[in-house]
């Protein structure tokens, strides 16, 4: 009776076996949901809620100028305190989502009485849109294979290392927002291949507007779907849903992209968008040839007629291409994009590109500390999708192969690949665990229908030993499973240390271990800006290596010569010239460019090996690319590069040793070491006696990170 | 979907038989006045060969062979062009040991590093292919059990391996 009483009291919380799996599904992405956003926490808890890196110091800049003039003014704005003096049009040089974004974030936040700071926004503006990567993750995986692929592949990128390392707590770059736009235009995109709708064409199509607006890889997306309905017209997979998704993707999305005005006529002019357009004349020919077969009912003259179109439409699609390039209309590839055709073609032509260290190829330690398990499950997934080939999974395989093609030639695109990988490597993990469950869950009576057909002997004798293998099936499908989740939980290990030793690091606060084993912070950078914000005229301008430029502007408060954004060679060069000069030639170009200070990052007294010396042999090479007065043979001696007594003497004189090292002779930086003992290059310096002539020194950090010289007015006539 | 350029052996087959074809292609008119009113079209047993789609499985290891490739650093190989095998003196005796992985730094290899480890991956996911072979229902039972236990030890061996080169690649892994 108590049973009955107990069993009365939970029937309204007995479910049926839909609602079931309803509830887990429900529950399991709200728990991703969470996972995805608290893995990417670590440095905000380590450290503060602070912006890291240098790009993101920018789009901190302009979204706090977008939330104070509102957009027109950030539409229209002309930035004069960056590149003095050519300042920059900042509303038609950047890519406007991510700091719209978070600017609408702010305002709903502001709306619903909650009076967070803009920068708390900016710093979890990445985590978030890394959650919501895992919701479309779901709905995609769903799309291409089926529910539990799609938990599986939320699962795998909630925590990929290749993700986070792009997307954790205060890394505010475009990156965060767009590969959620990236996944959810694809996501879009396959829908509307599968179903044919309209509506979801356009869906894709204003999907597509928002991976434009919010970076420059929309460029992957513009051509990666063209090859792929290249592909589903070779294997005969033509159809009408794929004209309708097609069209209504390019000419809305084309549309759409010329409305961010750093993209402009990009879709018509330039020579990486051409792909789409050329497949989009195909198509219109593919229909049209479909439209007449439809009405010729005799084959012959319709092989005829194919032939003759067919040729046709190639040669003035070849004639307009080629009219087009000659007269200069539709441009080249540029240069960062063709460089991932041809990789050696940056290390010889253009090596600003090929300076940044993000941009070296990958070596297999990448791969495998970015991927971990899915480096397995990558090929498995491929064969579990070639086997079952539809329109969608021929789509993820393109996906996928190009995306780690490219993650190969460049270290930074390997974020690209990884919502590829996830899915594929979801499918692999699916396919398998349902083939083992399948095994664990079958029943006996198999076996027993078997005996009793008994048609002939092999067949009875083969399903008794099935019967007997029973058993020992299940305990081997068993043990398969417990292996299969102890590799996931592995992975999981993996993802999460990877995060908090490598990936939460905020660059602009250095941490290292003390003697003691305690954490020394060093905090070198934003003292320097701080004092530059502080102590110096407003007016002043700042000259340092380029890489610092944003982090000046924003926090120092001050103009700066060139920052990240490398839009003028020259200019770099410049700077780049003055830098590796004896210091009077230096001084000609200072004063020419009306520097008041010059800031250099130095890493000998701490060992931190990121400072400008080990930069410096990059200055020299982008400076001699435009000047050819600076050779980089004069500061290498026997193709080495050093800094001791056994220097090449112009690198014992340039200007940038000079404010690297000024005083440094007299600093006992180790036990045991002599005196002006560099920790970064392990030597002891040559030339230790520097007098400077028309700098002096202002400010140096606690640390000796960053030192700031202030350049002195010329003399007077004497 | 490529059109047929051989309206050569077209004109020839027409000029054979003129009368039992008529053609609607205005090229293969042409053709047939211009040259080939005075000029007599030679007898020529060519055939285009015919080009068929490859089977999926073909493709498969196709893909396989460029994701081994790409997976061991090839392009890293090419451009940075490290050594095959590093070398150390040793400081005791003098002699030159090989070193086999590149220390130091996450993102660097020797050639001979990269392609194991990519022989690593690759084994990984082939045996996670076997075991799926293994699984299918319309095979010997022998096939799939030896199917089974090779997929297993693939990437039984295949993860301790990897394991065992990263760490020792990064000293202070997982710690």
């Amino acid at each position: 009776m108590s049973n009955s009483y107990t069993s009365d009291i939970l029937k309204p919380f007995k479910l049926k076996t839909k609602q079931q799996e309803l509830l887990i599904r429900v529950s399991i992405l709200c728990l991703v949901y969470i996972l995805a956003f608290i893995t990417r926490l670590f440095s905000v808890l380590r450290y503060e809620s602070m912006i890291h890196e240098f790009d993101p110091y920018f789009n901190y800049r302009t979204t706090l100028y977008l939330t104070q003039h509102g957009f027109y003014d950030f539409w229209n704005w002309f930035d004069y305190e960056s590149w003095y003096p050519l300042g920059r049009i900042v509303g038609g040089t950047l890519y406007p989502g991510l700091m719209v974004t978070a600017a609408l974030i702010y305002r709903l936040l502001h709306f619903l009485r909650f009076a967070v700071h803009i920068r708390e926004v900016c710093v979890l503006t990445a985590p978030f849109f890394a959650s919501n990567t895992t919701l479309v993750a779901y709905f995609f995986g769903k799309e291409i294979w089926d529910s539990g692929a799609g938990l599986v592949a939320a699962i795998l990128i909630a925590v990929c290392p290749g993700y986070i390392s792009r997307s954790v707590a205060g890394s505010y770059d475009n990156e965060g927002v767009a590969i959620f736009a990236l996944l959810f235009t694809f996501y879009l995109f396959v829908k509307a291949v599968n179903t044919g709708s309209l509506a979801w064409g356009l869906a894709s199509a204003f999907g597509y507007f928002y991976m434009v607006s919010a970076w420059g890889g929309y460029v992957f997306i513009i051509n990666l779907i063209p090859l792929y309905v290249l592909v589903l017209l070779i294997t005969g997979r033509y159809s009408m849903r794929l004209y309708v998704a097609y069209n209504c993707l390019y000419i809305l999305g084309m549309l759409l992209a010329m409305q961010i005005r750093f993209v402009g006529f990009q879709h018509v002019q330039s020579g990486e968008h051409m792909a789409a357009m050329g497949v989009f004349f195909l198509m219109q020919v593919f229909y049209f040839l479909d439209w007449v077969k439809h009405m010729l009912s005799d084959t012959k003259l319709f092989q005829e007629f194919l032939r003759i179109t067919v040729t046709c439409a190639v040669a003035v699609g070849g004639i307009a291409l080629g009219v087009g390039m000659a007269s200069g209309y539709i441009s080249p590839w540029t240069g960062r994009f063709y460089s991932l055709l041809d990789p050696t073609y940056a290390k010889d032509h253009i090596p600003i590109i090929a300076s940044v260290s993000e941009h070296q190829p990958t070596a297999w330690s990448s791969f495998m500390f970015d991927f971990h398990i899915l480096l397995f499950l990558f090929p498995a997934g491929l064969y579990f999708c070639f086997k079952r080939l539809s329109d969608a999974t021929i789509f993820i395989v393109m996906y996928g192969l190009t995306s780690m093609y490219f993650a190969g030639v460049m270290v930074r695109l390997i974020l690209v690949a990884t919502p590829a990988v996830c899915l594929i490597s979801a499918i692999a993990v699916s396919a398998t665990v349902k083939n083992l469950t399948v095994l664990l869950r079958s029943k006996t009576k198999v076996a027993q229908i078997g005996s009793t057909k008994g048609t002939s002997s092999a067949k009875a004798s083969s399903k008794a030993s099935l019967d007997q293998s029973q058993p020992f099936q299940k305990n081997g499908a068993m043990a398969l499973l417990f292996g299969a989740f102890y590799l996931l939980s592995r992975y999981a290990t993996h993802c999460t240390w990877v995060t908090s030793e490598a990936y939460s690091s905020p660059s602009i606060v250095l941490a290292a271990r003390g003697a003691h084993g305690n954490r020394v912070i060093f905090d070198d950078y934003r003292e320097a800006y701080f004092w530059l914000r502080q102590n110096t005229p407003l007016d002043a301008k700042v000259m340092s290596w380029w890489d610092y430029g944003y982090q000046i502007t924003a926090m120092g408060n001050r103009t700066v010569i060139v920052d990240n954004n490398t839009w003028n060679n020259t200019h770099i060069a410049t700077v780049g010239r003055a830098m590796s000069s004896y210091e009077d030639e230096a001084y000609e170009i200072i004063r020419s460019l009306d520097v008041d200070y010059v800031l250099v990052v130095f890493g000998g007294v701490t060992g931190y090996s990121s400072d400008d010396i080990n930069k410096f042999l990059w200055m020299v090479r982008i400076g001699g690319g435009v000047f050819p007065v600076i050779k980089e043979p004069d500061y290498l001696v026997n193709g080495e590069y050093r800094v001791d007594k056994g220097a090449a003497p112009k690198m014992l004189n340039c200007l940038m040793y000079k404010l690297s090292y000024y005083r440094f002779g007299e600093m006992m930086t180790e036990y045991g070491k002599p005196p002006g003992y560099d920790r970064a290059r392990g030597v002891e310096i040559g030339n230790k006696d520097i007098k400077l002539e028309h700098l002096e020194e202002a400010f140096t950090t606690s640390n000796w990170i960053v030192r700031i010289y202030k350049v002195k007015p010329p003399n007077n006539r004497w | 979907m490529a059109p047929k350029a051989d309206t050569q052996s077209a004109g020839a087959v027409a000029a054979a038989d003129a009368s039992s074809q008529f053609s609607m292609d205005p090229l293969f008119h042409i053709l047939k006045v211009v040259p080939y009113s005075f000029l007599r079209a030679p007898r020529l047993r060519l055939k285009i060969p015919s080009v068929s789609l490859p089977s999926a499985m073909t493709v498969f290891s196709l893909v396989l062979l460029t994701y081994f490739m790409v997976v061991s650093g090839f392009v890293y190989d090419v451009i940075v062009e490290p050594p095959g095998i590093g070398s150390t003196q040793d400081p005791a005796t003098g002699a030159v040991r090989p070193v086999v992985f590149l220390p130091g730094r996450v993102n660097g290899q020797y050639i001979i590093e990269g392609l194991s480890s990519g022989f690593m991956f690759v084994l990984g996911g082939i045996g996670i292919v076997l075991l799926d072979l293994a699984l299918d229902k319309n095979r010997a039972r022998s096939v799939k059990v030896s199917y089974a236990i090779a997929g297993i030890s693939s990437v039984v061996i295949a993860y301790v391996m990897t394991t065992l080169f990263i760490r020792i690649k990064i000293p202070g892994y997982l710690r």
